[in-house]
């Protein structure tokens, strides 16, 4: 492996996977595979559907040679995005509902990453403080924001799950949003992360 | 737009960057956002409180096989790319330079493709034919009808193409300068026939293409394309 790789930023790490450089896109999975791999796992609860979200978001970003546009914010969040999307797709046509309300009964075992490197320490804290930030916020707008994007609900089966009236809970998903924004700000101002 | 119209749409905002509306709802929203720019400054404040969401989750390690069979794949794959002896090609079917689209653009080109099944009609036509996927989608083919310059978009006509699980459509795409920009999605009928207006103006693109999509469609392609239609 060019070790000339390892050392480049995300962005020309990108240039190089759309040339179908397959070392470049090697050093992309090993930098966001944990986190994308932990998304689903999150949205799913269940190992093999996960691995099976992260290996046809990657396959996707190799097979389609899709360009990075740094405009539209990190990497990172570019492939978590990619990731999502499979996940969402995933639990609203498979069976994920069920399996998932048995993860969260504590039937998968739990399998955490181990802090390696200062980068994985420091999406940890980063991760921690986002959970903090969304934690602080009134229960009847954290739980419709986790059901719509953890859990890849409608708003109307939201609104069911929840028993409140349609409006109310995309106003509480958009308040919440709100709140969630400003307390990020303040903790990255007070250098929280970044 | 109305006062009502905005209020109405207002609340949307949230549930449209974390994916809670419907197709159809989806839409909507983007028809009017592409119209109110208040909506538009409510999505780019909002937006990095949705991106921070998938940073909160708990890391767990991936299981190690997961990179040893993804690359497996991507290395073979890379071999194979490498070997291709036609450049005009490998170019054609590369996607450059791909512009991650703003919902905007998206909400746009879906207020088009409206309009343009109706604006195509009886003038002198061009046909284009697909270079099909032969692999992944075996006996089908697909025409490009172009109008005129194409200034006026085209309309993509498919047979022969698989039906797909539900929850999953075409989608088509216009690529122009190394850019991908979304274009309307698709569904064929039982004897895999199908069309599809393609709203972009087409007369300087590079290729139409297509590729299969969840269903409402998706702001980049996530699958090599399964037909394509260089121009």
């Amino acid at each position: 492996m060019a070790a000339d790789i390892r050392n480049l930023a995300d962005e020309e790490v990108m240039q190089l996977v759309g040339d179908g450089n397959a070392q470049a896109f090697e050093v992309l999975y090993d930098r966001h595979g944990g986190a994308a791999y932990s998304l689903a796992y999150r949205m799913v609860g269940n190992r093999l559907t996960a691995e099976d979200i992260t290996q046809e978001g990657f396959l996707s970003i190799w097979r389609s040679r899709l360009r990075y546009d740094p405009a539209r914010g990190s990497v990172r969040t570019w492939v978590l995005g990619i990731v999502h999307n499979r996940a969402i797709d995933a639990v609203r046509h498979g069976a994920m509902h069920e399996r998932r309300r048995q993860a969260i009964a504590g039937v998968e075992e739990r399998h955490e990453a181990p802090e390696r490197t200062e980068v994985e320490a420091a999406r940890r804290e980063e991760a921690r403080s986002v959970r903090t930030a969304l934690d602080a916020l009134p229960d009847d707008q954290r739980r419709p924001i986790e059901l719509a994007y953890f859990g890849g609900y409608s708003h109307s089966q939201i609104a069911e799950l929840l028993d409140e009236p349609i409006g109310t809970v995309k106003g509480r998903i958009r308040l919440g949003l709100h709140k969630l924004r400003r307390q990020l700000a303040e903790r990255s101002a007070a250098g929280g992360f970044a | 737009m109305s006062a009502r119209d905005h209020a109405s749409y207002r609340d949307d905002v949230g549930a449209y960057l974390l994916g809670a509306l419907t197709d159809l709802e989806r839409q909507a929203f983007e028809r009017h956002l592409a119209g109110c720019p208040e909506c538009r400054d409510e999505l780019e404040r909002l937006h990095p409180a949705a991106a921070s969401l998938p940073r909160s989750v708990e890391q767990v390690e991936p299981p190690p096989g997961l990179k040893t069979s993804l690359m497996e794949l991507v290395e073979r794959e890379a071999r194979e790319r490498s070997s291709l002896p036609a450049p005009r090609r490998r170019r054609r079917l590369s996607l450059p330079r791909l512009a991650f689209a703003r919902p905007l653009i998206a909400g746009v080109a879906l207020a088009l493709g409206v309009v343009a099944g109706i604006v195509l009609a009886d003038k002198g036509t061009r046909t284009e034919v697909a270079t099909v996927d032969e692999r992944r989608v075996p006996g089908a083919s697909a025409r490009l009808q172009i109008e005129g310059d194409g200034e006026n978009g085209a309309i993509l006509r498919v047979q022969g193409m698989p039906s797909l699980a539900r929850g999953r459509v075409y989608q088509a795409w216009v690529q122009r300068d190394g850019r991908i920009v979304p274009q309307p999605t698709f569904e064929v009928g039982q004897r895999g026939g199908g069309a599809v207006a393609i709203p972009d103006d087409v007369h300087d693109a590079d290729a139409v293409m297509v590729t299969r999509e969840p269903r409402g469609g998706s702001r980049a392609p996530s699958e090599r394309p399964l037909l394509m239609v260089p121009l």
